[in-house]
């Protein structure tokens, strides 16, 4: 059993473990079909004068935060179920190299996020412009819908891994959920708030997951950063928590 | 075969494993002992590469665990029944540990049914008794079908038949030569199966070897007598430097051996029913030999414990 074969039996075994269980499951089916169903009805109720004023894809990307925050509780879970069950301690006697585990989780999470937004899109997308096609309603295109949809599976491919970041640090899933929904729904606002009070500019493009992450998928503003320089920044703050995660599962006591 | 180098790890100030050593050999129940908090967990876990050790080393047939690309295939281990997901059903649980190895479905039904658990194979390991998942455990101990088997407290919350049921799969496992190492705190199961005793305590190496050894030099030893003549035959071995305990089974003699005590009622016509060496049980030899080692100690029970009157 080589290296590859010893990491794609982790990886399956990673994603094994996240279908067996039921809490990953239902946020999982949650993320895609929430989402799907809001805009669908959206779609049946509202615009009955005969235009829709915005576009689709642009709408549909609203939902890419809340999609992306509940993956990312996907990958708080991938990582604090291991520590809470005591999981873990078998997981690595499984497979003693730490790397090796810590990329089948960062794989799995990766993939689990980015079929799972990929399909919520899909889902709000298609029955919608069946709707809105079958009821002769005009919708919108504009050249910025490719890149929100790609803005949209990276956010919440971001977020998940993120999730799986503060997972590794904190090992409890009240801790981590707690950082991954309470920083950028509310603490992240009232933070950036006070410094642009306190320098009297508008910091709130310094905000990595409001003024940056949550932006990708928003139209550029003249307060704004730009797309790269938001997805730059957005990806440094994950990074700094992927590598924090990385440094504490290889080094602490299982 | 197990060796352990000179093992050390603490935890801030405290040593858990003080330079510990000893090996365990092929085809032999190894029993590993001792009082709570002495470091048998810390060092089977180090022993798997779960934890660092400060020094030292474990070696699997000259090996270090994290240097086999299967391990399980090599070593088995029960660390802790409570080590599963409470929503996973037991199949399930045994199926992502056996993805790893690429291990087949047939091999994790094939376990199930060894301990018994065929039957429950579908439902959620939240609803089992401490018993069963001790079958779990001990199911995915065995799954890699292992030449070597660490198993910490594997009866723990099992029914005597659940036990006696381990005992024998433990005996079962060291006769076809794999090496067992099994920490409990079951002693007079662990007296039935162990060929080897390892006895720690605060860390550190009390004992090691063969377990007709342990008790030879820490279990007490005593003749028990049974005679009409008793009174004077107690005189006599006083005389020759024994000492007398008088139970309701008889009279016990110390310090004198069954050979001595016979010449003596020989030589002066004294009449015997019984004449019989006697050995303490493993437990007391267990608890005299970790005495000095024990870190957490309850009050005696004669003690009252009565709460204070106001």
């Amino acid at each position: 059993m080589g290296g590859s074969a010893a990491m794609i039996g982790v990886l399956r075994s990673e994603l094994f473990k996240l279908r067996t269980t039921r809490a990953t499951k239902v946020i999982v089916v949650c993320s895609v079909v929430l989402p799907a169903i809001i805009f669908t009805l959206t779609s049946m109720l509202a615009f009955g004068n005969g235009e829709v004023g915005d576009s689709l894809v642009s709408m549909v990307g609203n939902f890419a935060p809340l999609t992306g925050l509940l993956l990312g509780v996907v990958g708080v879970l991938c990582s604090t179920q291991e520590y809470s069950q005591g999981t873990i301690r078998i997981t690595l006697v499984a497979t003693p190299n730490r790397l090796t585990v810590l990329i089948a989780k960062l794989l799995t999470t990766v993939v689990v996020s980015t079929v799972s937004s990929v399909l919520m899109l899909l889902l709000c997308l298609l029955p919608s412009q069946l709707i809105l096609s079958s009821r002769n309603i005009d919708f919108v295109t504009i050249d910025t819908d490719v890149r929100i949809l790609f803005s949209a599976v990276i956010l919440s491919v971001f977020l998940s891994i993120l999730g799986l970041s503060l997972g590794l640090v904190f090992k409890s899933s009240p801790g981590a959920i707690s950082a991954l929904l309470l920083w950028p729904t509310i603490l992240e606002g009232m933070v950036f708030g006070l410094l642009s009070v306190a320098f009297d500019r508008n910091m709130m493009k310094f905000a990595p997951v409001q003024g940056n992450g949550f932006r990708l998928i928003a139209q550029y503003t003249d307060e704004s950063n730009s797309w790269a320089v938001s997805l730059a920044v957005f990806s440094a703050f994950v990074a700094v928590f992927a590598v924090l995660g990385a440094v504490f599962f290889s080094r602490r006591d299982a | 075969m197990i060796v352990v180098e000179n093992l050390t790890k603490s935890y801030g100030s405290k040593k858990a494993v003080d330079s510990l050593s000893f090996s365990v050999a092929p085809g032999r129940v190894t029993g590993f002992l001792g009082p709570n908090g002495s470091g048998k967990s810390t060092t089977m876990r180090c022993m798997l590469g779960l934890d660092r050790p400060d020094t030292g080393h474990v070696l699997f047939d000259g090996k270090a665990y994290t240097e086999f690309e299967r391990p399980l295939t090599h070593v088995g281990s029960l660390l802790d029944a409570g080590d599963a997901h409470k929503g996973r059903t037991a199949r399930n649980h045994l199926r992502w540990i056996a993805l790893t190895h690429g291990i087949s479905v047939q091999r994790v039904d094939q376990v199930l049914q060894m301990v018994g658990m065929t039957e429950a194979a579908n439902t959620r390991v939240g609803k089992f008794s401490l018993g069963m998942r001790q079958r779990l455990g001990l199911a995915a101990a065995l799954l890699g079908d292992p030449q070597v088997v660490i198993l910490d407290e594997p009866a723990n919350g099992l029914d005597p038949e659940g036990i006696r049921w381990t005992r024998e799969v433990m005996r079962h496992l060291a006769d076809e030569g794999r090496s067992v190492l099994v920490s409990s705190h079951q002693l007079v199961e662990l007296s039935l199966v162990a060929d080897d005793l390892v006895v720690i305590g605060q860390g550190s190496l009390i004992s090691s070897g063969p377990i007709s050894q342990f008790m030879t030099q820490h279990a007490k030893t005593w003749v028990r007598v049974v005679s009409p003549s008793i009174d004077a035959l107690a005189e006599l071995v006083r005389l020759a430097g024994g000492t007398i305990e008088k139970t309701p089974e008889g009279v016990d003699f110390h310090g004198i051996s069954a050979a001595t005590i016979g010449e003596i009622a020989a030589k002066n016509n004294l009449v015997l029913h019984e004449l019989s060496p006697q050995i303490g049980s493993l437990e007391q030899a267990f608890l005299d030999a970790t005495d000095a080692s024990v870190e957490y100690r309850g009050e005696s029970a004669t003690s009252t414990w009565a709460a204070p009157q106001q």
